[in-house]
C-alpha cells in the first residue's frame, strides 16, 4: 500500500536529470539584467519628459503671471493664505465704489453714502459688506439704486426684515438689507446682482457735529480695525453657520463675533482691481464765515460760495478706503456766537411737537490756574497685535509726551496690556525724574503683539488708586488704545461699576479706531476723548488733552426750561465739561411753544472754578423750521442710546429679561416711529419683480474691508515652507520598488513550478539520508527471517 | 493575467519615475537658481538697478543672507510658491532693515526646509546672521531664540522693530509637506555692526 507513496524513491537519483541551483541562478541573473536595462531606459525617458514639461511650464508662467490671480496649482508649493478666504491670492468677486455726499446745516451733517457693488464674476451674487459708520449716526434711510430706478427701503423689526429679505433673495428679486451690529458697525447685504451688473445701495444718516475748543469736526469712517474677540468659542449653531462671512467664531463674551469681523484685505490688492475708492462732496452751509478748513488725513480742496457756503472735495478726486476721513473747521473768532439754538417742527402727521438743538459755550477760566491740584494718573497703553505698525508708534509718542508733562507733586503709573497686563510699578509712584526716566525706557521697549484682553487691565487701572487718599488727589486714567474689541458693552459696565472718583480719558489711536468705544468709555468714565490718526497729530491732540486734564471743569450744570413747558431733553443729566467742550442737548417740546411771544427762556447754570455762572437764551425770537426732520431723528437716536445704556445697567443688576423687555419695546417703537435703524430694527428694500431665473444659482460673497493704513493684516499666516522633496523621493522609491517587485514576482512565478520540484527533491534526498528506510528494514528483516527459516528448515 | 501585471507594474514604475523626476527637478532648480541669482545680485550691486536672474523670472533678488558660517543664500522678493522654489523669500508685508526708526519693521524670510533652509536647524542661539541689503551694506543680527509654532493658531510676528525672523517648516525631516508646524528663528538687530563689508 505504501509503495505508491514512496514510488519515486525507487528510481535511482543518478538516473534522473534535474536542473541544479547553479542553473537557476545563472538563468535568472541573465533575465534580470535585461529587465533592469529596460527600467533604466524607461526611467531616463520619463525623466527627460518630466524635465521638458517643467521647463516649458516655467517658460510660460511669466506671461500668464500678471494681473491674474495665482491658480490653485501654483499655490500648492506655497503662498500667503488668508484665513477665512479661499486659498491663494483671493480676488473678491464684488468690487466696491463709494460716493459720499455731505450737507452740513446748523449743527447737523446729513450724510448720503452711495455704495456701488459691481459683480465681476460669472455668477449671480449676494454681496455682504460690513459698513462702518460714525458712532452717533442716526440712520434714517436706505435705497437700492439700479440705473435710474430707486427702490426705497423701509424700517422693519429685525427678524421680520430678515425674513422679507430672505424670501426676496430666494425668489430672485433684487433686495437689500441694512442691519445694525454695533452703533458704528452695520451689515449691508444686496441680493441678486446679475453677472457684470452694478447695483448701488444708498444709506442716509444724520450726525451731530463734534465741537471742541472752537473747532467743528466731522468724521466719516471707511474701514475698521479688526476687532479682538475675547472669550471661548461657542459651539456653532446652524443659524450662524449659514450666514457666517466673518472669520471669528462667536464666543461666550461676544455672541455676534462673526458679524463684526469681516474679511480684511490689504488696500494695495484691492486697489489693483480698482475697488474700494471713495469720492467726497461736502457742502458746509453753517451760515458762518469759516477759517481753517482742513483734513488731517486727506488732501482736500475747498471753494467758497455765496452766503458763507463752502464746497469741499478731495484733491485727487478719490481716496482709498483705508482710513477715516476727518474734516475740521473753525468759525471766525468774531463770528462765533456763544450759543446756537435750532428748532424744527415735527413733520409727522398727528404729532404736535417741536425739537430743539442747543449748543452753548461755557465761560473760560483764565489760563494756567495758579493752584494746580496734584494728580494721580494711571496710563494704560494697548500693546495688542492690532496696534502694531504705525499705531504703536503713535501710542508711544503720546505716552512719552504725557509722561514728560507730569509735575513733581503728581503720582503716576503705567500699565500695558495685550493678552495679559503688566504694571510698571505695583502702585502709583511720585513723578520724580528718575521714576519718569525708568518708565520712559520701559515704554520705549514695548512691542505690539497678542490679544486685546481689556477687561483685566481696566479693572487693574481703576483699582490702582488707594481709597485712603481720596479727596487729596485728582484721579485720572488715560487709556491709549485703538478700541479694537468686540465686547464693548461689558467694558462700559465695568467702567461704570468701578469708576469711583476716577475720571477715565480715552486716546483713540490709528487710522480706523473704534470711535464708539472711545466716546462711550469716556462718557461712562466721566472724562473726555481725543483721536490721533497720524504721528504728526500727536503733539497738537495731546495738547488739547492736557488742557482738559489740567484745567478746572464746569460742574453742576443745570438746564431750566420755562414753567409749563413739557420737555424731554437728552442727555438727562448734564455731564461735567472739560476745557473747550460746549453744553449741548437735544430736546422734544410738546405743543407749539417755541418761537412766539411769551415762549420764555432757557436758563443754563453751572459752576466753574468755584464761581457760579448763568446763561439765558430767549426762546421767543427762535425761528422754527417747518421743513427739516433732522433734529427729530437725532433726538430719537439720543433717546435710543440712553435706553440702551439703561438696558446695559439693568441687565446687569436684575439679570431677568422683564425690564429689558419693556426697554426693548420702547426702543423698537421709537425706531419704527422715527424710521431709524437700531439694534432691533433694520432697513429692507425689495424690488417687486424677480430678475434672477430660478435655474441660476445665487452665490454669497463677502466684500472685504481694506486693512487700515499703517496696520498689518493680522490674520496673516505663515507661508508654506516645504516642497516635500523627501516625501516625493520616498514615493518615487516606493512606486518604483513596487513596480519592480511586481515584475520580478511575475517572472519568478513562471518558474516556480520547476523550483518546487527542485525543492521537493532536495527535501526528499535529505529525508532519505536522515530517516531510516522502513521498507529496507522490513526487507532485511524478512530476509533474515527467511534465512533463519530456511536455515532451520535446511 | 500576465499582461495586467505587466501593465500595472509599468504604471507604478512610471509614476515612481515621475515623482523622482519631480523631486530631482526641484532640487536641481533650487541649487542652480541660486548661482544665477547670485550672479544677478552682483550685477545689481554694481549697477544699482534690479536685474532679473533669468529673462523670464517673475522675482528678483532683494538681499543676501548668511546663516552663521554657512554658504550665503540669495533672498528673493515674495514668499509665493514660485519664489520659494528658487530661494528664500522676503515676506511682502515685512521690510528689509533700513536706517529710519519710523519705518522700522520686522524682516521675515521664509524658505523650504528641504532645500535652502536645511541649515536652519544647525543655527544656535548667539550665532550671527548677516543680511546684505540692496545698497550693499551688511546688517548683523544675532539669534536670540528659536521656537516651534503652530501656524494655524499664531500669526506671523511682524512688528515695528528691526528684527529678523527666519521661518521654515517643522519637523525638518517630515515626509509630508503640508504640516501646520513652523520653525521660527528670531534674531535681534545689532545696530553698531551695520555696513560691515565682507
Amino acid at each position: 500500500m505504501n509503495r505508491s507513496f514512496f514510488q519515486p524513491a525507487r528510481i535511482s537519483r543518478d538516473l534522473m536529470i534535474l536542473p541544479n541551483d547553479e542553473y537557476y541562478r545563472r538563468r535568472y541573473r541573465k533575465r534580470r539584467g535585461g529587465s533592469w536595462l529596460l527600467l533604466v531606459v524607461t526611467a531616463a525617458a520619463v525623466l527627460l519628459a518630466a524635465v521638458g514639461a517643467r521647463a516649458t511650464e516655467s517658460d510660460m508662467t511669466p506671461n500668464a503671471n500678471g494681473a491674474d490671480g495665482v491658480s490653485i496649482n501654483d499655490t500648492g508649493s506655497g503662498d500667503l493664505l488668508f484665513r477665512g478666504g479661499e486659498p491663494g491670492r483671493y480676488i473678491p468677486a464684488i468690487h466696491l465704489g463709494t460716493k459720499v455726499a455731505v450737507k452740513v446745516r446748523g449743527l447737523v451733517a446729513e450724510v448720503n453714502i452711495q455704495q456701488e457693488f459691481s459683480n465681476t464674476s460669472q455668477d449671480w451674487q449676494e454681496a455682504v459688506y460690513v459698513l462702518p459708520l460714525p458712532e452717533n449716526a442716526a440712520v434714517n434711510g436706505m435705497e437700492i439704486v439700479v440705473g435710474e430706478r430707486r427702490i426705497v427701503g423701509k424700517v422693519r423689526e429685525r427678524e421680520e426684515a430678515q425674513k422679507v429679505y430672505r424670501e426676496a433673495k430666494a425668489a430672485g428679486k433684487r433686495a437689500a438689507l441694512l442691519e445694525q451690529q454695533r452703533p458704528n458697525l452695520f451689515t449691508s447685504r444686496v441680493a441678486n446682482i446679475a453677472p457684470g451688473e452694478k447695483i448701488a445701495v444708498e444709506v442716509r444718516y444724520l450726525q451731530t457735529l463734534r465741537f471742541d475748543s472752537g473747532q467743528f469736526s466731522l468724521r466719516i469712517p471707511s474701514t475698521l480695525t479688526p476687532r479682538y474677540i475675547p472669550g471661548n468659542p461657542l459651539p456653532q449653531d446652524s443659524e450662524v453657520a449659514v450666514n457666517a462671512h466673518g472669520w471669528a467664531l462667536p464666543t461666550d463674551q461676544v455672541a455676534d463675533a462673526d458679524k463684526i469681523t469681516p474679511a480684511m484685505m490689504p488696500m494695495a490688492e484691492l486697489a489693483r482691481n480698482g475697488s474700494h475708492k471713495m469720492t467726497l462732496d461736502i457742502q458746509l452751509g453753517m451760515g458762518l464765515p469759516l477759517v481753517d478748513i482742513f483734513s488731517p488725513y486727506h488732501e482736500v480742496s475747498f471753494r467758497r460760495e455765496t452766503g458763507h457756503r463752502y464746497q469741499v472735495e478731495l484733491k485727487e478726486g478719490s481716496a482709498a478706503m483705508d482710513r477715516d476721513f476727518a474734516l475740521h473747521w473753525r468759525p471766525q473768532a468774531s463770528a462765533m456766537p456763544s450759543a446756537a439754538l435750532f428748532a424744527e417742527q415735527a413733520v409727522k402727521q398727528g404729532e404736535d411737537a417741536e425739537y430743539v438743538q442747543l449748543l452753548l459755550l461755557p465761560p473760560v477760566s483764565g489760563d494756567a490756574s495758579p493752584n494746580k491740584l496734584p494728580r494721580e494718573v494711571v496710563y494704560v497703553v494697548d500693546t495688542s497685535g492690532s496696534m502694531s505698525g504705525t499705531s504703536i508708534r503713535q501710542a508711544k509718542e503720546s505716552l512719552l509726551l504725557a509722561l514728560a508733562r507730569l509735575s513733581p507733586q503728581d503720582r503716576f503709573n503705567v500699565i500695558e496690556f495685550n493678552s495679559n497686563y503688566r504694571t510698571f510699578y505695583p502702585r502709583p509712584v511720585v513723578a520724580t525724574g528718575d521714576n519718569i526716566r525708568a518708565a520712559r525706557d520701559w515704554v520705549e521697549s514695548l512691542q505690539a503683539t497678542g490679544g486685546t484682553e481689556m477687561a483685566p487691565a481696566l479693572r487693574e487701572a481703576l483699582s490702582q488708586q488707594l481709597n485712603d487718599e481720596a479727596g487729596e488727589l485728582v484721579r485720572q486714567v488715560i487709556f491709549i488704545t485703538d478700541g479694537a474689541v468686540g465686547n464693548e458693552r461689558a467694558l462700559f459696565e465695568l467702567i461704570r461699576q468701578r469708576l469711583g472718583e476716577t475720571r477715565l480719558f480715552t486716546v483713540g489711536i490709528g487710522s480706523a479706531p473704534n470711535s464708539f468705544f472711545m466716546r462711550k468709555a469716556a462718557e461712562f468714565g466721566r472724562g473726555s476723548f481725543i483721536q490721533i490718526g497720524d504721528l504728526n497729530e500727536v503733539q497738537s491732540k495731546m495738547r488739547t488733552l492736557f488742557e482738559k486734564l489740567e484745567n478746572p471743569l464746569v460742574t453742576d450744570l443745570e438746564v431750566r426750561w420755562p414753567a409749563g413747558m413739557k420737555v424731554e431733553a437728552y442727555p438727562k443729566r448734564m455731564p461735567d465739561l472739560y476745557r473747550g467742550e460746549p453744553v449741548r442737548l437735544v430736546a422734544r417740546v410738546d405743543g407749539k411753544m417755541l418761537g412766539r411771544a411769551g415762549s420764555g427762556q432757557v436758563i443754563v447754570s453751572g459752576r466753574l472754578a468755584g464761581k457760579r455762572f448763568t446763561r439765558e437764551i430767549a426762546l421767543d425770537s427762535l425761528r422754527v423750521d417747518n421743513e427739516g426732520n433732522g433734529i427729530g431723528s437725532l433726538w430719537a437716536r439720543a433717546k435710543i442710546a440712553v435706553l440702551r445704556d439703561e438696558q446695559q445697567q439693568q441687565g446687569r443688576l436684575s439679570g431677568t429679561d422683564g425690564a429689558e423687555d419693556s426697554l426693548r419695546k420702547e426702543i423698537l417703537q421709537l425706531a419704527l416711529a422715527y424710521q431709524l435703524a437700531s439694534p432691533y430694527t433694520s432697513f429692507v428694500a425689495v424690488e417687486e419683480t424677480p430678475v434672477r431665473p430660478t435655474t441660476e444659482k445665487l452665490k454669497s460673497s463677502p466684500v472685504p474691508n481694506a486693512v487700515a493704513r499703517g496696520q498689518m493684516l493680522q490674520q496673516q499666516t505663515y507661508p508654506q515652507t516645504a516642497v516635500g522633496v523627501y516625501g516625493q523621493l520616498l514615493w518615487a522609491m516606493l512606486l518604483i520598488g513596487m513596480g519592480a517587485l511586481l515584475r520580478i514576482a511575475h517572472r519568478i512565478s513562471g518558474k516556480l513550478g520547476a523550483l518546487r520540484v527542485h525543492w521537493a527533491n532536495g527535501l526528499r534526498r535529505y529525508l532519505r539520508r536522515s530517516v531510516p528506510d522502513v521498507r529496507r528494514r522490513r526487507n532485511r528483516l524478512e530476509a533474515r527471517l527467511l534465512l533463519a527459516n530456511t536455515g532451520k528448515g535446511k | 493575467m500576465k499582461s495586467i501585471v505587466r501593465f500595472g507594474s509599468l504604471i507604478l514604475v512610471v509614476a515612481g519615475l515621475w515623482q523622482l523626476g519631480g523631486s530631482a527637478w526641484l532640487l536641481a532648480k533650487a541649487e542652480l537658481a541660486q548661482y544665477l541669482i547670485a550672479n544677478a545680485w552682483d550685477r545689481q550691486l554694481a549697477s544699482g538697478t534690479p536685474h532679473k536672474p533669468w529673462p523670464w523670472a517673475d522675482t528678483w533678488p532683494v538681499a543676501k543672507l548668511q546663516l552663521a558660517q554657512q554658504k550665503p543664500l540669495m533672498v528673493l522678493s515674495g514668499t509665493s510658491g514660485q519664489a520659494l522654489a528658487f530661494g528664500p523669500g522676503l515676506l511682502e508685508s515685512s521690510a528689509l532693515p533700513n536706517d529710519s526708526v519710523q519705518e522700522a519693521r520686522t524682516t521675515v524670510i521664509a524658505a523650504h526646509r528641504d532645500t535652502h533652509f536645511r541649515g536652519l536647524a544647525q543655527l544656535q542661539v548667539g550665532n550671527p546672521v548677516r543680511l546684505q541689503g540692496a545698497d550693499g551694506s551688511w546688517h548683523l543680527f544675532r539669534v536670540n531664540h528659536t521656537r516651534v509654532v503652530n501656524s494655524l493658531r499664531e500669526s506671523l510676528p511682524v512688528y515695528a522693530e528691526r528684527d529678523l525672523v527666519l521661518v521654515t517648516c517643522y519637523p525638518f525631516d517630515a515626509v509630508d509637506a503640508g504640516g501646520p508646524l513652523r520653525y521660527v528663528v528670531h534674531a535681534s538687530y545689532e545696530p553698531g555692526a551695520a555696513s560691515v563689508q565682507l
